[in-house]
């Protein structure tokens, strides 16, 4: 049976490997145009392409494909302006930038070979910008007031010091729950279709040879073919839900930021 | 697992042949069994990665976000004024329906106090004129009975001289002898 983990191995294009370098913290590194890059890429391109589509001809009455763009557009609109409030206009690019990369990047890997949400590396990459995003906004809107948002003035004064120190616990961990879930999802879904094709394959072959099971395998096959079927249709709703789920969580981070000491 | 080692077997030969020395940061990285681990492939991928993403958010933030938000405000704009201008064409049309049903209750009202006179009018004239009729079928009427009574007299006057003529002329053939006028007369009268 093939190996459901072969892929999410990163493997340099052939004729595009340019050496290595030593990095600190992350060792020694490939300087190469992987197969990582390539899905990176198409979904950067797609992503401009179908925004492209969308604005050049906008209308005011619109056709499908600019109705489709506009859903999207004011969905993301919706989260930051009903979470943000009034500001949420000034981080609604930004939003939408990791929402529209995250979706095409999970589209894509529906119909490649690689998905670039997979690779830890990518997610670990959306998450920390995020959170860096939310100390920068943060401290240049509050000074050292920022700090502010892990000191619990609603809490009786014995408890602040412990809930202040579980709620910078918990922010310390907001960028590993991000890069997690969307990394965890990716990774077990795709895992999950790669070993039900799989068994779809090996025991059709099993039954065609007349070994093991015999014909007894292939009920078992299209039961595995189903299973294949239906997880296809589930991981399309996962691709889109996580990246939802990516874009309001970081609206939420900024919001505490944004509107520290009224929201809470 | 065999999952993992099958991984090791597979990717361990191409590792050490591209790294070389620095075969065991490798190993260690895939200690987990996932290719993901191997971090001797992110730095190419984050700043690739970051390099898309600024990329894209300029494209959005300068580009299709205010193509966007134009053309939906265009839209909002457009679809509040047309709302504003249906509202008033809608009032305008209710005020000019009520003046129209003023002027309906008006015309009407006027139509019936006309139809009332006229009625009034034509029955007065039809009343004089029946009334002027009847005057003149009278006095017609009583002319004609005057009449009647003056031919109906002078009729009677003849008669008399008509049967004394009669008379005498019987008279004469019966007797041969002319009656004279004043016998005649006289035995008409007194047969009369």
């Amino acid at each position: 049976m093939a190996d459901p983990i072969e892929q999410f191995e990163v493997h340099p294009i052939p004729g595009l490997e340019f050496g290595e370098v030593a990095v600190p913290f992350l060792g020694v590194q490939q300087i190469a145009v992987t197969n990582s890059h390539v899905a990176m890429t198409i979904a950067f391109a797609l992503v401009v392409l179908f925004l492209t589509a969308v604005t050049s001809g906008a209308k005011v009455v619109p056709g499908r494909l600019q109705s489709a763009g506009e859903t999207l557009f004011s969905m993301i609109d919706g989260v930051t302006d009903s979470i943000i409030g009034h500001e949420g206009r000034k981080y609604f690019p930004f939003v939408f930038t990791l929402f529209t990369l995250i979706l095409g990047m999970n589209i894509l890997g529906m119909f490649l070979t690689f998905t670039a949400t997979s690779q830890l590396a990518v997610t670990i990459t959306f998450a920390v910008l995020t959170i860096l995003l939310v100390i920068g906004i943060g401290i240049l809107k509050h000074g050292l007031g920022f700090f502010l948002l892990f000191w619990p003035s609603s809490a009786p004064l014995v408890l602040r010091p412990v809930v202040g120190a579980i709620e910078f616990l918990s922010f310390l961990l907001r960028p590993v729950t991000l890069a997690l879930r969307l990394f965890g999802n990716m990774l077990g879904g795709h895992v999950a279709l790669k070993i039900f094709a799989g068994f779809v394959v090996s025991l059709g072959a099993m039954a065609f040879a007349g070994e093991g099971l015999g014909l007894w395998a292939l009920p078992i096959a299209a039961l595995s073919m189903t299973m294949v079927v239906a997880l296809t249709a589930l991981e399309f709703l996962v691709a889109f839900l996580q990246a939802f789920v990516f874009a309001v969580l970081a609206t939420i981070y900024l919001n505490d930021v944004v509107n520290l000491g009224h929201g809470h | 697992m065999l999952i993992s080692t099958q991984t090791d077997t597979m990717a361990a030969p191409e590792k050490s042949d591209a790294t070389g020395g620095t075969y065991a940061t490798t190993t260690e990285a895939e200690s987990g069994g996932l290719p993901q681990f191997d971090t001797s492939v992110w730095a190419g991928q984050i700043v690739y990665l970051l390099f898309l993403f600024f990329v894209l958010y300029l494209l959005i933030a300068k580009v299709f976000a205010p193509r966007l938000r134009r053309v939906m405000d265009e839209r909002a704009t457009t679809i509040s004024t047309a709302v504003a201008t249906a509202r008033s064409v809608q009032a305008e049309a209710a005020t000019q329906a009520a003046a129209a049903k003023a002027e309906v209750e008006q015309a009407r009202a006027d139509s019936r106090r006309m139809a009332a006179e006229a009625k009034a009018r034509v029955a007065a004239e039809a009343e004089a004129r029946r009334q002027a009729e009847e005057a003149e079928v009278n006095a017609r009427i009583e002319a004609a009975e005057a009449q009647i009574a003056v031919t109906r007299d002078a009729a009677m006057t003849n008669v008399s001289t008509i049967a004394a003529d009669t008379a005498q002329a019987i008279v004469q053939r019966l007797t041969g002898k002319p009656a004279t006028a004043a016998e005649a007369a006289a035995a008409v009268k007194g047969a009369v």
